[in-house]
């Protein structure tokens, strides 16, 4: 069965993805429409759905297959049941109607980005200020969302809203899929520490998104905004491992860089880089461990640890980056020290982004160790009445 | 030799946990480590009669035949309850030892006696500098004699045999003594641990039997499994203190609630279990690949042995802090694996001089 399944890939791949060029078989260059649209019809954009949403129904290890053989010639489209965020929420939380009116037009377009965290509402997320308020068969969002990605690219976001003042924070939320190419709509990038700007502001100036577009239901966004973070937590976790594999076998790269400096003759750097080379390691390995784990039992808490062990080792490691080099480090001229000053500021993107260590640190404490929950003095009045600032 | 599956390895674990929950609970731990010699010898029998001394013995010598996955993994169980039997010394780098030596006639009883729980073996394998990768002191010559010192002798007094690592013309072999030789003596010292035992041995032209064909190969390999097997004790010790950790924060109260919902320690706790998470992987692994002669055995080995030891007395530390008061008295167990951690930390040779050997074997891909 699963030979058959990845012959019958790798044919159709022939026929159609030029690997070589990058592109579509017989077209100029690569359209991301016409051939996403290729893949969905071909039941492998989603395969572990059911064919009627555009799936083939097979088992995720098969569906495994279907990705191997894309990425094996470097053919794009594969896995969007995993990686597609909008069209997931849609699959599962989305009443027929909406499947039937959004699932295809978003499987062949780019992915949705995330209109979630606000400038006043970041850790504490269920905090949202973004309102929506019923207009007819629409409603009319006013708010500012902060920290999203591929907003310019984005033809629809996943929007968290406010609808319910008088409700506890969590009870007043609902879960939208938003038109992003619309009047009232503005995207600015954010210039990024680093100096990168890949994330963006969105300011929402009394946009529309129709009633039939709430992924679940009016004021209970909040849950089915758990099921869209879940989804994107194993995207995370798997990205980790992917790119550890990736680093795996190498030369550590602060080896390299101490080598090259000629610091490795100094009993002081040397217990420093090995630790820090250890750190590194020892995260790999956890993260191989989880992997059993998962096979094993279906779960792992150890997975949950990685992103708070990594902001140990990227910070520990720019910081001896800098040592390594000395006075260097102040200087913008060489590659070494663009290169340690540019991952000494990107470190935070790790301790920060996607929950910032000390909110990891709850979760770890609660979810994984069974402590006490922190009390949320927020949590049961009404949302018009909590303290902001 | 046989292979062993993960659940024939769970199943000894098993066994050894049920036995040291009735016979080693901290209880009799602490009548035990208040008499002189420091060790349960109808423990030790007990033991032999589950195949444990045996565990790394071929089943010819009447052992079990496992190798260090099911050291590691038994000496996680042992950990937890800081069991202090010379069981590395006897049951892991003996029979290392003994059954790389050509002369069968010489190490076969010796094996069978170990499996059997009627002999102890010590290892004076080291100068008395303390550390294990450093020159030996104790000098053979060409009668098998030997001279010199060795320091850090684990259960010197308990043991009737010794291992002796001694310098030989540019060479190094091991030779084995009984401790009733003439020419053996040896001196115990007080410890701080009080779960440890250890002496000074002395040898004045102390006659001795070579072990023929095991040099300094065989010596670099069982310090390698000597330290994934530490490694494994730790593991276990790591994960009760922080367990029992866990648990208080769980049950005392203050300020009306319990303690586990302030997130400065709840934060504490999130670190420390990154470093008993951390512990755990660096042991298996180190010891599959140990086990499997994987050209990174060298790497995880001294990986495993700074990481272990260096987190468990982390992870015991944080636990006297936060237990509070509590654990500031003899009374509470917290300072039992703090004290014992400090041991694992210097035993073999320094964390420090095991990060540094890391960093060594990671230089050789430059």
């Amino acid at each position: 069965m699963s030979t058959d399944l990845k012959q019958e890939v790798e044919t159709w791949l022939a026929a159609h993805w030029d690997s070589e060029n990058g592109r579509a078989v017989g077209s100029s260059d690569y359209d991301q429409k016409s051939w996403l649209t290729k893949v969905v019809d071909a039941g492998y954009a989603v395969p572990s759905w059911p064919e009627k949403w555009y799936g083939r129904g097979v088992s995720p290890k098969e569906a495994r297959i279907i990705e191997k053989a894309f990425q094996a010639r470097g053919a794009k489209g594969w896995g969007r049941d995993r990686f597609h965020l909008g069209a997931i929420s849609i699959f599962k939380l989305g009443s027929e109607a909406l499947k039937t009116e959004l699932l295809y037009e978003l499987l062949t377009g780019p992915i949705c980005c995330l209109l979630y965290s606000e400038p006043g509402a970041g850790s504490d997320l269920a905090g949202i200020r973004t309102r929506a308020v019923k207009d007819g068969d629409d409603f009319i969002i006013n708010g500012q969302k902060v920290w999203t990605s591929n907003a310019v690219e984005a033809e629809y976001g996943m929007l968290l809203t406010r609808t319910d003042i008088e409700a506890p924070k969590h009870q007043g939320i609902t879960f939208f899929i938003f038109p992003m190419k619309q009047d009232g709509v503005d995207v600015r990038p954010i210039n990024q520490i680093t100096g990168e700007d890949e994330f963006n502001e969105v300011f929402i100036e009394d946009a529309r998104v129709p009633e039939r577009f709430i992924i679940g239901t009016l004021n209970q966004g909040w849950k089915s905004f758990q099921t869209a973070i879940a989804s994107e937590r194993l995207i995370m976790g798997d990205g980790i491992t992917s790119r550890l594999r990736g680093a795996a076998g190498k030369v550590p790269t602060l080896l390299a860089l101490a080598h090259k400096h000629d610091k490795l003759k100094d009993p002081v750097m040397r217990q420093e880089i090995a630790q820090a080379i250890a750190y590194r390691q020892l995260n790999t390995l956890n993260m191989m461990r989880a992997k059993e784990e998962m096979m094993k039992n279906g779960a792992s808490s150890l997975a949950s640890l990685g992103k708070l062990a990594m902001s140990r080792i990227q910070h520990g490691e720019a910081r001896l980056s800098a040592k390594i080099l000395g006075p260097q480090i102040l200087l913008t001229e060489t590659e070494d020290a663009r290169n340690a000053n540019f991952d000494a500021a990107k470190a935070y993107m790790n301790s920060i982004g996607g929950g910032t260590d000390q909110i990891q640190k709850n979760i770890i404490a609660e979810r994984v160790l069974g402590l006490p929950k922190s009390t949320d003095v927020s949590r049961n009045i009404p949302f018009k009445d909590i303290k902001s600032g | 030799m046989p292979d062993f599956s993960i659940e024939d390895r769970q199943a000894i674990c098993k066994t050894f946990e049920r036995l040291l929950a009735d016979k080693c609970d901290e209880t009799r731990l602490r009548e035990v480590i208040e008499t002189e010699s420091g060790f349960d010898k109808a423990l030790w029998a007990q033991m032999a009669e589950l195949g444990l001394t045996g565990l790394m013995i071929a089943p010819e010598q009447g052992g079990i035949g496992g190798f260090i996955e099911e050291a590691e993994a038994a000496l996680e169980v042992a950990g937890a309850y800081l069991y202090n039997g010379p069981y590395i010394s006897t049951c892991v780098m003996a029979p290392m030892l003994l059954s790389t030596c050509t002369d069968e006639t010489l190490a076969a009883p010796h094996l069978q006696s170990i499996a059997e729980g009627k002999s102890i073996f010590a290892i004076a394998g080291c100068a008395p500098s303390g550390d294990w990768t450093a020159e030996l002191n104790v000098t053979a010559n060409a009668k098998n004699e030997l001279s010199g010192e060795a320091g850090f002798v684990v259960h010197a007094r308990n043991a009737d045999h010794c291992l002796v690592y001694a310098n030989i013309g540019e060479d190094v072999a091991v030779y084995l003594v009984k401790m009733a030789d003439e020419g053996v003596t040896l001196t115990p010292h007080k410890t701080d641990d009080l779960t440890l035992r250890l002496s000074s041995m002395i040898f004045k032209n102390a006659l001795a039997q070579k072990l023929e064909g095991v040099g300094a190969k065989h010596i670099q390999t069982a310090l390698q499994i000597a330290l994934v097997a530490q490694a494994g004790e730790h593991v276990g010790a790591t994960r009760r203190i922080f367990n029992l950790t866990i648990e208080y924060l769980n049950t005392r109260f203050q300020f009306g609630q319990p303690i586990g919902r302030f997130q400065a320690l709840k934060h504490m706790a999130a670190d420390l279990l990154i470093e008993v998470e951390n512990a755990s992987s660096a042991a298996r692994h180190a010891a599959r690949a140990v086990a499997a002669q994987a050209p990174t055995s060298n790497v995880l080995t001294y990986l495993a042995a700074f990481t272990c030891a260096d987190n468990f007395r982390t992870v015991a530390a944080e636990a006297i802090q936060l237990h509070g008061g509590i654990a500031y008295t003899m009374e509470h167990p917290a300072h039992l694996y703090w004290r014992r951690a400090q041991t694992g930390q210097w035993l073999f040779g320094s964390s420090d001089r095991f990060r540094d050997l890391y960093l060594s074997q990671m230089e050789k891909t430059l």
